[in-house]
């Protein structure tokens, strides 16, 4: 039984028999991650009458998505599989979303915050650009790809992994998929006296 | 009828039944009272409404084992299991205070209580011979075990993550992964730059500290988590963790404030804290003052810092040295070869400020007047001697923040000072806290450095004081609280 988790957007989990979804939970709550994260996996189980035992394998997505947010839903991936020894899937967000829409040529993007956008663009179902980072006037390039809103939840993670492991598809690296550094730069210090 | 813990204004009416009760080999009034006044020891009387029974429990620090000390049930109200209700009662506080065996003597012919103690679980483990005297009884030692409960405490709220196991008042592991170099190059803790340090570290930290205490989750009884206060993005991290391991295994789940977690930390070196203290836990986010009179009902804050951390200020004062961060141990080594011969100012220790800040620090101010002294001196193309300027600040902020915490223990008539935080391993204010304390007749107390600095062995520690005393877990709900105040020691 497969365990997807995804907080990418709001706080979500879905539970996979084989192909078959069993239940999906779904927070909106865009700030709402640590407080829901729990409960999400809690009911999920809960729903399709399961107990954490009974999970063979956990997924993730791992962005890109606004960082503060899609952490806590690797890191709660990250502790469960570790605690029970399972394997851990990590997927690409936009790549999870460009599968359910089948070989149809997209450019899919999602929210990057400071008006810019993580963009990823699809044809016949392979990835042809991104992930990256653009402004919103940079999709221009983009004019003859149908645009799709890339929101992510958990059961689009799930079915991606279930897809991918079958061909064969490595989605062992753990790591978040950050396409910014962190927004600092070392200070210089400054004089007090004038 | 009451329950009631006694203390000294019961001698007169507890020495009446000792007297009644023990003819021939009552305890003095001194020592009687002596035990109801001791830190250590813990005496419950029933009253209805006059004292008809009471027992008494001691538990020396640190030794992980307490006794019961007496056991007396006034003749005439014997048979209603009463006995039975104390020793409940004193195993129950023996189990809160951490203690992992409870031991008792008894006369080997009082056949009633031999029955009492291995109904509650006791067996005999040793024999004196001819102990009780003058009628040459034996006395059996008899030998309560308790399993305390084994407690995993997840630390992410700065740039540490730390993973730390317990059980009851023992450290088993403590496993720390430090950010501290990755934020050395921008002078300062980078929130987003920990928060992703945390997500990697979550891992090899926790298989290290499982490793450490030789333990599998399987053997965890709760999870513990600071909640706040501190970074957002870097707590949400270590919650979201906790989370999924308390669920992978159906554990209670415990959010724990992080900085009573530093004073804690106190349990895992003596046994429980003993209390009342005043608390100064000083480090590169915090500098408070805390007064605790119970380690989970009744923390006080008396003061904080109203700008900068003390440790905040030893990073911003090395850069104006021209030192690396973090600041706290390359200045503490440039003082040593230099003398306070410079008198920087001391925040908010002017009349007016004490008023209204009598426990609250200031370093801003302290920071500034480093400046100018280095940036006046190398305007004028003078030599100046760093040493002096490092050890005339350190000096400065060692004396404020002692000065203001041996105030609090003199106005509170409390004797014990515990510190905490990372600022503690500045070796000038471990010395100077050792001078002022015993000149002010107060016991200091500072735990091990690795307990000082942030771990996660601290959050354990605070999450298995919760469980010891039957605590409910948190609910799956709680999110971070970077501002979590201290009185909130655990967020439901």
């Amino acid at each position: 039984m497969l365990l997807a988790i995804d907080t990418s957007a709001g706080t979500s989990t879905a539970l996979f028999d084989g192909q078959t979804l069993l239940s999906a939970i779904e927070y909106d709550d865009p700030f709402g991650h640590a407080e829901n994260i729990g409960n999400a996996i809690a009911e999920v189980l809960h729903r399709a009458n399961q107990t954490a035992k009974a999970v063979t394998a956990v997924a993730i997505g791992r962005g890109p998505a606004p960082y503060t947010g899609l952490r806590v839903g690797m890191a709660a991936g990250t502790s469960f599989a570790t605690a029970l020894g399972l394997p851990m899937y990590s997927v690409m967000n936009l790549d999870a979303v460009a599968l359910s829409l089948g070989e149809a040529k997209i450019v899919v993007s999602s929210d990057a915050k400071r008006r810019e956008l993580f963009v990823a663009a699809y044809e016949l179902g392979e990835r042809v650009f991104g992930p990256a980072v653009l402004k919103p006037e940079e999709l221009e390039q983009f004019a003859d790809f149908e645009s799709v809103d890339g929101k992510c939840n958990a059961e689009l993670i799930g079915r991606y992994a279930i897809w991918a492991l079958e061909r064969g598809i490595d989605l062992s690296d753990s790591s978040a998929l950050y396409l910014r550094s962190p927004d600092v730069a070392p200070s210089a210090g400054k004089r007090v006296s004038s | 009828m009451e329950f009631l813990e006694l203390s000294k204004e019961h001698l007169t009416s507890v020495m009446d039944l000792e007297q009644r009760l023990f003819p021939q080999d009552a305890w003095s009034a001194v020592s009687m009272a002596g035990e109801l006044s001791a830190s250590h020891t813990f005496y419950l009387g029933i009253f209805a409404p006059e004292l008809i029974g009471y027992a008494g429990l001691a538990t020396v620090a640190g030794s992980f084992s307490s006794d019961i000390q007496t056991i007396g049930i006034a003749s005439d109200k014997r048979g209603n299991g009463l006995g039975r209700q104390l020793m409940q009662r004193l195993i129950a506080k023996a189990k809160e205070l951490g203690s992992e065996q409870v031991m008792l003597e008894v006369r080997a012919d009082n056949a009633v209580a031999i029955a009492l103690y291995k109904d509650l679980g006791f067996e005999q483990i040793d024999i004196r011979k001819r102990y009780y005297q003058p009628a040459g009884i034996d006395a059996l030692i008899m030998r309560l075990p308790i399993r305390q409960p084994i407690v995993l405490g997840i630390e992410s709220t700065c740039d540490e993550t730390g993973v730390g196991i317990v059980q009851g008042n023992r450290l088993l592991a403590n496993s720390l992964h430090s950010s501290m170099d990755e934020h050395s190059k921008y002078g300062g803790v980078v929130p987003e730059v920990a928060a992703r340090a945390h997500l990697e570290a979550i891992r090899p930290t926790l298989e290290k500290a499982l490793g450490e205490a030789k333990l599998t989750m399987q053997d965890i009884d709760a999870i513990a988590v600071a909640n706040g206060p501190g970074l957002a993005g870097a707590l949400m991290v270590g919650i979201g963790a906790a989370k999924g391991l308390a669920l992978a295994h159906n554990k209670p789940l415990y959010a724990v404030n992080h900085l009573v977690g530093h004073v804690g930390a106190d349990v895992l070196e003596r046994g429980a804290v003993e209390l009342p203290t005043i608390a100064l836990l000083v480090s590169g986010g915090h500098t408070s003052l805390l007064l605790v009179r119970h380690l989970l009902n009744d923390v006080e804050l008396l003061g904080e810092t109203i700008d900068d951390a003390a440790g905040e200020a030893f990073d911003k004062v090395a850069r104006v040295l021209g030192l690396p961060y973090p600041g706290g141990p390359q200045i503490d080594k440039l003082a040593a070869d230099g003398t306070a011969s410079i008198r920087f100012p001391r925040g908010l220790t002017l009349p007016k400020d004490m008023e209204k800040h009598r426990y609250d620090f200031s370093f801003s101010g302290l920071k500034t007047a480093v400046a100018r002294h280095v940036e006046k001196a190398q305007d004028a193309g003078e030599d100046f001697s760093k040493a002096d300027v490092a050890a005339s600040f350190r000096e400065a902020v060692v004396d404020v923040l002692l000065t203001k915490a041996i105030n609090a223990c003199k106005d509170f008539g409390v004797n014990r000072l515990l510190l905490g935080g990372g600022v503690v391993a500045n070796a000038r204010l471990r010395e100077e806290a050792q001078k002022r304390c015993s000149e002010n007749g107060i016991e200091l107390r500072i735990p091990r450095f690795q307990l000082c600095t942030d771990n996660g062995a601290m959050i354990a520690a605070l999450g298995s004081q919760l469980v010891m005393a039957g605590r409910a877990p948190s609910s799956l709900s709680f999110g971070s609280e970077s501002t979590l105040e201290v009185t909130q020691v655990q967020t439901l």
